[in-house]
């Protein structure tokens, strides 16, 4: 191999050397576990979880418990696990209300969480954009029979 | 038009299959004129394709809703405009248009050769696109077919979700497509050239064209979805790493990289293999993108659902995969060419390093997409990444990257001697230094932020350098007027100057994304009729409130006076939006631009007698992310018009 050969090659290696030591500083300082209601309530890696530990959390918002005030722009609801539903959690998130929030739908929540009040305060919120258009059409189906 | 749409789709599919037999054929007993029937065969597929499209769409226009499809993404009250764009609101549409997309692709390629005596390696380029072609036209006919009916007639449809009905949305999606599908072709001809064995100077000038091609669709698509999201979602970004986003972000850098090291393939005859390598990558990650948008194996905000098709796209990925790492492996030999860059001093140097941080920026942004996936098979528990991730791994190498775009062209070929670095480095350091000292005295005092400022005045300064020295040698030279020589240069050297013109571009959106992220103000407050909410230099007054029906909509307005020192100088009018068919109402953000800083102006609530909530931001210099994207756009667009000499 030339001289300016190996002179790039070793530019190249401190490079990539750069970038692996950037990616596992980042992993270690943010990545967060993503778990479901139940995971959170019930399994090992959830009880361990600190108060103060960032986590992700995904499930369906129940029907009738959304609380919006809309003046301060606080959403308080409730969220159940999708297949055990009797496991369930309240959350708090300080922020305007998605456009695409709305009962039953799937939410995914990261904040922390509180055990002792059952309360999970969100820093952000998604929502999936519902897919309703299948349950819709069954119903308008039902409708016209 | 059910029928004459399924048929279509059926002949689109027989056609393909059956100018795969005839190219391969052809091929196998070199026999000129198999050749050509098998391309008469996928120009036939092609008109298919189209018939079926146009079916589809009459079936929107006519409000057919016994077809699924229609009744799911369309209703009677919907705007004309947003039911031909409803053609692609949904999986199923999608896939046909995608092939209708790609069968354009495919008689652009038959075009663009049409001059050209066919030499060993175009029927083969042909036969990868009939074979891409045909796996799209198999999941419509056997597997996902827009023209399936309904075993009922619903009364009406249930209407495009709200947040698609907007100008945004008509154009992101197809345009995206059009980025995608049009990595076909540098496939296809990287296919083929691993096949045959050529990868000369015609070669590579045709993929790369071609690559640029696609890229500039792509980067069209990526940034008007940033819009859209900006206009639409009322968040106030434009782009927060979501498995979608980066789904189409992850080729755009890759195919990046490529478009660069072609470069020197083209001037040195080096890196062809790596080049190849780069091709099959763009390639291949778009149908990854593709698989994780349909498959629904990642949480994302597009929701796609599980649609089943994952495992085909996963099917087509691996023989994608395997067969380009087999072909690589075996031609190896033929491209490998010994590796001469000849100092780290030199412009092929600068771009291996641009390449080593735009894969890097891929890598990062790959990693923390799938990470969920991958933490889940190798320790059991999902482990998720989010924004802030991406964003403190992928901001200090992008920053790299805009130093390096800098430097790359103050750097000569080969090798660059220590007097010609200091002649060249000597104002552009200077003027970036200056602008960075001043800037900091100012008060820009976020590290990332000024860096970022500091850096894009260098990009900026060396190209602005560069321009004006060719102006004056080509004026002392000619004796033209500056003008005359400013744009015969630009057109003359088009590739060249359609190069620094995207990098001009880069180099604004850099100040646009920091400005904007760095100093973003925000501010909420409920307020009665009268009442007035302030931030930074403005302040809003809320004047006005009324309600009204339009098109599909009720719409629920407050109209709002900007006041700057006391003047009003502007109004906004905050929205929500009913849309019939929708449960929920929508939020319609007011945006007012200019160069300095957007106002944005979200109505999250409204009360009882008409009190309204409402959540404001500042953005500096964000309109420079979309006028640098434009930039970006028209450089490369510029780069790739065809001089015509070679045509000639």
């Amino acid at each position: 191999m030339k001289k300016s050969n190996r002179k790039v090659m070793v530019a190249i290696l401190i490079m990539v050397i750069g970038v692996g030591f950037l990616i596992y500083r980042g992993l270690a300082n943010t990545s967060v576990y993503y778990m479901t209601v139940a995971e959170l309530k019930t399994s090992s890696l959830g009880l361990q979880l600190g108060a103060n530990q960032a986590v992700r959390v995904g499930g369906l918002v129940i029907d009738g418990s959304t609380d919006y005030n809309q003046r301060d722009l606080v959403l308080r609801f409730s969220l159940k696990d999708e297949s055990n539903p009797q496991l369930t959690i309240d959350a708090l998130y300080k922020g305007a209300k998605p456009d695409a929030f709305e009962p039953d739908i799937e939410a995914l929540l990261e904040g922390t969480y509180n055990r002792e009040q059952n309360l999970f305060l969100a820093e952000t919120l998604l929502v999936k954009c519902p897919s309703k258009y299948e349950s819709d059409l069954n119903k308008k189906q039902e409708e016209t029979k | 038009m059910i029928i004459f749409g399924t048929l279509s789709q059926f002949a689109a599919l027989i056609f393909t299959l059956l100018a795969m037999g005839l190219l391969l054929a052809g091929l196998r007993r070199n026999n000129i004129r198999m050749v050509q029937a098998g391309k008469r065969g996928l120009i036939s597929a092609a008109v298919a394709t189209t018939l079926a499209s146009v079916a589809l769409g009459y079936l929107f226009l006519s409000d057919s809703f016994q077809v699924e499809y229609v009744a799911s993404y369309s209703d009677r009250a919907l705007p004309l405009f947003y039911k031909i764009t409803a053609f692609w609101a949904g999986q199923k549409g999608s896939l046909l248009f995608w092939a209708w997309v790609l069968s354009v692709f495919i008689m652009m390629v038959i075009y663009n050769n049409r001059k050209e005596a066919d030499d060993r390696s175009t029927p083969y380029v042909y036969l990868v696109m009939a074979a891409t072609l045909g796996f799209f036209l198999f999941l419509l006919c056997a597997i996902s077919s827009p023209f399936d009916t309904l075993d009922f007639l619903p009364r009406d449809g249930n209407g495009l979700n709200p947040m698609l009905q907007n100008p945004g949305m008509v154009f992101h999606p197809p345009l995206l497509f059009f980025g995608y599908i049009g990595f076909t072709v540098p496939f296809a001809y990287a296919i083929a050239a691993m096949i045959t064995g050529n990868t000369g100077a015609d070669w590579i000038r045709k993929t790369r064209a071609w690559n640029v091609l696609s890229w500039i669709f792509l980067s069209i698509g990526i940034i008007l979805g940033g819009q859209w999201a900006y206009v639409e979602l009322g968040w106030g970004g434009y782009w927060a790493w979501d498995p979608v986003e980066n789904a189409s972000f992850i080729p755009w850098l890759v195919s990046t990289a490529f478009i660069h090291t072609a470069i020197i393939q083209e001037r040195r005859g080096i890196m062809k293999v790596w080049n190849l390598v780069l091709i099959l990558l763009t390639f291949t990650l778009c149908i990854f993108g593709t698989y994780l948008v349909r498959s629904g194996v990642l949480q994302s905000v597009h929701d796609f659902g599980a649609t089943g098709l994952g495992g085909y796209f996963l099917f087509f990925l691996a023989v994608v995969l395997i067969g380009g790492i087999y072909l690589l492996a075996e031609s190896y030999g033929e491209f490998k060419t010994p590796g001469s860059v000849e100092s780290y001093l030199s412009r092929e140097s600068t771009f291996l390093f641009n390449n080593v941080i735009l894969l890097a920026l891929a890598f990062a942004t790959l990693l923390g997409t799938v990470f969920p996936i991958i933490s889940e098979a190798v320790t059991g528990n999902k482990i998720t990444v989010g924004q802030p991730f991406f964003n403190q791994v992928n901001t200090p190498l992008f920053l790299l990257l805009v130093l390096l775009t800098g430097i790359c062209p103050l750097i000569g070929w080969r090798k660059a001697s220590i007097e010609n670095l200091r002649r060249n480095f000597l104002r552009p350091a200077a003027t970036a230094l200056l602008s960075g000292i001043i800037m900091a005295f100012s008060g820009v005092r976020e590290p990332y932020a000024l860096l970022a400022f500091t850096l894009s005045a260098f990009v900026g300064a060396t190209i602005i350098q560069e321009y004006v020295t060719a102006i004056r040698s080509r004026k002392k030279l000619t004796g033209e007027s500056s003008a005359s020589a400013a744009l015969k240069l630009l057109w003359r050297m088009r590739r060249r100057y359609g190069g620094h013109i995207v990098h001009f571009g880069l180099a604004m959106m850099v100040v646009g994304i920091a400005a904007s992220s760095a100093y973003k103000l925000e501010a909420q407050g409920t307020l009665k009729k009268g009442e007035t909410l302030a931030i930074g230099d403005f302040v809003l007054q809320y004047e006005n409130f009324r309600v009204f029906e339009k098109f599909n909509r009720t719409v629920y307005a407050a109209k709002l006076g900007v006041f700057k020192d006391g003047v009003r100088i502007d109004e906004m009018e905050a929205e929500r939006r009913n849309y019939i068919n929708a449960k929920q109402p929508t939020t319609e953000v007011a945006i007012r631009s200019t160069l300095l800083q957007d106002l944005y102006v979200t109505m999250p609530g409204i009360g009882r007698g008409d009190e309204i909530t409402l959540k404001v931001a500042v953005n500096p210099l964000l309109i420079w992310i979309w006028f640098g994207s434009c930039l970006m756009v028209l450089g490369g667009i510029l780069a790739i018009i065809p001089s015509r000499r070679k045509l000639a």
